[in-house]
């Protein structure tokens, strides 16, 4: 069945942090049928929580994140990330298409700014050419 | 007419159509300078007696039973009624005023394009608000419309009949969503010329702070409700809801969408009582006085219009409520809006 194969962690693993359940549940479909392995978060509290749980961080290649959330919001939570885990590569995915924001975002390091309703061909490709970085940086 | 105390110019108004009713609306905000005393219609569904009793006002089935009331300076007569003038004549005081007539006529004109302008600003200050939800509305419209999108790709993609089912569910839920969003954004921007229904305050407290989520980029806004059992008011519901908006949403950006917004509400002495609290950064002193000014605003330029906390107490007062604002420097602010207690 083409949905346990596509299922299959084969091309990377991708931490989407959204609050809204039925987008972290779009986005982990349509990146589990490009492929990837995925694994949520509701807010950026518990993002921090997920990557320093003893699970080995390295594990996530991707973090895909929104900028509203609760509690620990997107902006927020990258400076953490970015901080944390300078190798693992950041993709804002967002509804709100400011420029400034967009601008303010690449600058402190983020690889992509996505803005919702995002085409599943570009997603899957903003995270591929972030998984191409991640590699770059390994070797 | 003219009073040498600071009492209240005491007032009878005969007729309680459409005109009585417009100048006991206008004179119950004017408290302060004059009071109503009496309003009287031979119509015992009359607009205006309904309105009367609202406020606490004392009513009559017949001119007469008013017109010799002691103490009244003035009787205004807007009944139209030729005969009423000369009943007036016979049983008033000599020491109250009569307005009849054609200056009772001009002053139910006047009175009539006051209402029509109050209206009209109270409906742009409402656009206006909205106008600085936009980004947030278009926000929150965006994301239930890209999953209807993609969960209706992943339907066409898909032939397993439980995940198709699942993503239709999916895809009810976003709709459900968008449809409370609407809904919610239509109850606010609705006219404000329908009739007094029956309001639960705590369900609107709750509508108003859906809408204030639009007013923040931010999604960290604590809400704490204290809501004790408090009988449903009488009250057109779209003009209670500008006035909660307005506060929890001055709260909401005085917070910068991070902070505890404490909502409440309570029977205390006889009256009804809501507070609305937010841990923001609070009003000076020196401004604390201006708040309820038309057009003094502390907001950027094209975010706040200045007019809404002024609306705000126009339109408590025609309830026949009270508001008052606590508040220092750095310690939030406390709104706490008291209406009569229904009869």
């Amino acid at each position: 069945m083409a949905w346990l194969v596509s299922e299959r962690s084969v091309e990377g693993r991708v931490l989407v942090i959204d609050d809204e359940e039925q987008i972290r549940k779009v986005v982990g479909t349509v990146l589990r049928k490009g492929g990837f392995d995925v694994v949520e978060a509701e807010d950026g509290a518990k993002a921090i929580e997920l990557l320093n749980s003893g699970d080995n961080p390295m594990m996530i290649d991707v973090i895909i994140c929104d900028i509203r959330m609760p509690h620990i919001n997107g902006t927020e939570a990258i400076k953490y990330f970015r901080a944390q885990y300078p190798s693992v590569p950041i993709i804002v995915l967002t509804a709100y298409p400011d420029f400034q924001l967009a601008t303010s975002m690449l600058k402190e390091g983020v690889t992509d700014y996505l803005v919702k309703p995002v085409d599943r061909e570009k997603m899957l490709m903003a995270v591929k050419n972030a998984m191409e970085k991640r590699s770059l940086f390994a070797t | 007419m003219d009073k040498e105390s600071d009492q209240p110019l005491k007032i009878i108004i005969l007729g309680a159509g459409k005109g009585g009713t417009a100048l006991i609306d206008l004179l119950a905000r004017e408290r302060d300078c004059v009071e109503v005393v009496g309003v009287a219609d031979t119509n015992p569904r009359a607009p205006g007696l309904c309105l009367a009793r609202k406020l606490n006002i004392p009513t009559a089935s017949s001119a007469a039973e008013l017109i010799g009331k002691n103490g009244a300076d003035l009787i205004v007569d807007v009944t139209g009624d030729a005969t009423i003038a000369a009943q007036i004549a016979e049983g008033k005081s000599p020491e109250t005023e009569t307005m009849s007539g054609t200056t009772a006529r001009l002053l139910w004109m006047l009175v009539r394009e006051e209402q029509e302008l109050r209206a009209q600003l109270t409906q742009a200050d409402k656009l206006a608000t909205l106008g600085t939800f936009a980004a947030q509305i278009a926000h929150d419209l965006k994301n239930p419309l890209y999953c209807i999108r993609e969960f209706a790709q992943f339907i066409e993609e898909e032939h397993d009949s439980d995940r198709i089912k699942e993503y239709s569910q999916e895809i009810l839920k976003a709709d459900q969503y968008l449809t409370s969003i609407v809904d919610g954004l239509t109850a606010y921007t609705r006219s404000t010329c329908s009739e007094p229904e029956s309001i639960r305050l705590p369900e609107l407290l709750d509508q108003a702070v859906k809408m204030s989520r639009f007013a923040t980029t931010s999604n960290a806004v604590e809400v704490v409700c204290d809501y004790q059992p408090v009988p449903p008011i009488r009250a057109d519901a779209s003009e209670m809801l500008q006035i909660f908006v307005n506060i929890i949403t001055n709260a909401v950006q005085a917070m910068n969408g991070q902070g505890r917004l404490m909502l409440g509400v309570k029977v205390e002495e006889e009256k009804v009582v809501i507070s609305i609290r937010d841990t923001g950064p609070g009003i000076s002193a020196a401004l604390l006085p201006k708040i309820f000014t038309p057009f003094f605003t502390t907001k950027e330029r094209g975010v706040g219009t200045g007019l809404g906390l002024s609306i705000v107490q126009t339109l408590v007062k025609k309830y026949g409520g009270e508001i008052e604002v606590e508040s220092e420097e750095g310690k939030g602010a406390a709104f706490t809006i008291r209406f009569p207690l229904p009869g």
